[in-house]
């Protein structure tokens, strides 16, 4: 191969490889407010958060209990994950969440079902190996009654990299 | 062998330049405060640089919210209304609703609830309770009915630029819309919000709040409030309570640097749609404070003494 050809060839790697790499969808800037959350992000975020805490404490049966039993998650690039596996792979002792956020939600109100949307940032580990990241979750919750039960999850990792923010509270900050 | 040796330098180059080039793009997705800058919570989890605020001051502390440094509103808190949209329409989007409005702000001046805010300080003094209603000005429409920060920013920048309405950086600015705009979030992520901007030159502090008939069940405690004639709908109830949270915080937390604790909750944020104990209206509404003589539900707010906790007056119990 010519010299002058490898050189180019080395250049065009290196300007695409960065290129593709330091590309950020473009996004709206977040205003630095202060919001009043509506009543549902009020009702979701506390449903959300019961849930992720019955994950962390290992609690299978408060888990199965929030969710419909047609419950499913679906992943970019995945087959489909059932409910039943999706709590044999949380409730499984290597599984371990360590903290988590629920962060930006909105929540759009259908009646009888709600979609919510939000953002994840989380702990983990699975098998020994960090499972850490910012997640971005679309929850679908139908009413049963006097209660809510997750129906269906649309969830996409993404960074790896836990965001920085505002721990969890306390109550006695 | 040369050449592969000139790959070799060329593979480690590249890797230095990709490492690099990661490590960058982590520090943006950290979100880390420039010097002289602080983060702070935008109240849905996420956070923005702010001009940081003086630290190391004697304020009470230890009752569930945190003191972070910044300055409060003391004094009179002088109040500007801006009813931006369609306000001689129908249902709340009336004279009515703006004379309850009125109302509210008159009667929260120095009242007990508003007390509730005397608690919080910063160096120099703590907020008074007390606020007046200096100057309302109409918009029908200037930026058009799809708004989001920035055209609220230029709605009322032009009534300051015009001299419609003074640029005080001691006061806090309403912008109150009618049902007719929409605005990015609003009933589906908020009922309002606070913020503060460098407008006409000075530190403005500024709050939406949208006519809540959008979304009654996002936004409004009842449907039917105590102030709710016929036909007219929630919109000005669940209003004045969406404006009194959103004062008290813009007043115990101007510049969003002050008052709020480790989960980036404010002081109204903390008692979010909780009223505590309610009486009966004759429109068979509930009602927890009578302002200026009309009956109001208000949300109640964290007090920041004897451990801290919601009540809708001063001293009052904790619920």
């Amino acid at each position: 191969m010519p010299s002058y050809f490898r050189g180019s060839l080395l250049s065009a790697l290196i300007a695409v490889t960065i290129f593709a790499t330091a590309q950020e969808p473009v996004k709206p800037k977040l205003n630095p407010r202060i919001i009043t959350a509506t009543r549902q992000v009020t009702i979701f975020s506390n449903l959300e958060i019961q849930l992720l805490e019955a994950v962390r404490k290992k609690d299978k049966a408060g888990l199965q209990a929030m969710l419909t039993d047609d419950f499913a998650i679906d992943m970019p690039n995945a087959d489909r994950l059932p409910g039943d596996d999706w709590l044999d792979s949380v409730m499984a002792k290597d599984y371990i969440l360590k903290n988590f956020g629920v962060r930006q939600m909105s929540v759009a109100d259908l009646g009888n079902a709600a979609v919510v949307k939000f953002d994840r940032p989380q702990e983990a580990t699975h098998k020994g190996i960090a499972d850490s990241g910012d997640f971005f979750v679309v929850d679908l919750w139908k009413k049963d009654g006097d209660t809510w039960k997750l129906a269906n999850r649309y969830v996409s990792k993404v960074s790896s990299v836990v965001p920085k923010g505002p721990s969890k509270p306390t109550g006695k900050e | 062998m040369k050449t592969l040796g000139k790959m070799k330098y060329a593979l480690a180059f590249l890797f230095v330049l990709l490492a690099a080039n990661f490590l960058v793009a982590q520090k943006v997705r950290e979100g880390s405060a420039p010097d002289g800058m602080k983060n702070v919570p935008n109240g849905d989890g996420s956070a923005a640089a702010v001009a940081a605020g003086p630290t190391g001051q004697a304020v009470v502390t230890g009752n569930g919210i945190n003191y972070n440094g910044g300055p409060v509103l003391k004094g009179t808190v002088p109040i500007y209304i801006i009813w931006y949209g369609n306000w001689n329409g129908t249902g709340s989007n009336t004279a009515a609703t703006r004379t309850i409005i009125e109302t509210l702000i008159g009667g929260l001046s120095n009242s007990g609830y508003e007390k509730i805010n005397s608690t919080y300080g910063d160096a120099t003094g703590n907020v008074s309770g007390a606020m007046t209603l200096v100057k309302e000005v109409f918009d029908s429409g200037s930026q058009g009915t799809r708004l989001r920060n920035s055209r609220i920013s230029s709605a009322i920048s032009a009534q300051l630029t015009s001299g419609n309405l003074p640029t005080d950086a001691s006061g806090v600015y309403l912008f109150l819309t009618s049902s007719d705009v929409k605005e990015s979030g609003f009933c589906t992520q908020f009922c309002g919000f606070h913020t503060r901007q460098t407008l006409n030159g000075a530190d403005i502090k500024w709050a939406f709040i949208g006519n809540v008939d959008q979304c009654p069940s996002g936004c409004e405690a009842q449907t039917t409030g105590p102030n709710s004639t016929a036909g007219s709908g929630g919109g000005a109830d669940g209003m004045a309570n969406v404006i009194a949270h959103e004062t008290e915080e813009a007043i115990s937390d101007p510049d969003l640097n002050a008052w709020f604790d480790s989960s980036g909750q404010e002081n109204a944020d903390k008692c979010n749609f909780r009223f505590g104990t309610t009486s009966t209206a004759a429109n068979g509404s509930h009602f927890n404070q009578t302002l200026g003589g009309l009956n109001f539900l208000l949300q109640m707010n964290w007090e920041n003494s004897r451990g801290g906790g919601c009540d809708q007056t001063l001293g009052g119990t904790f619920q």
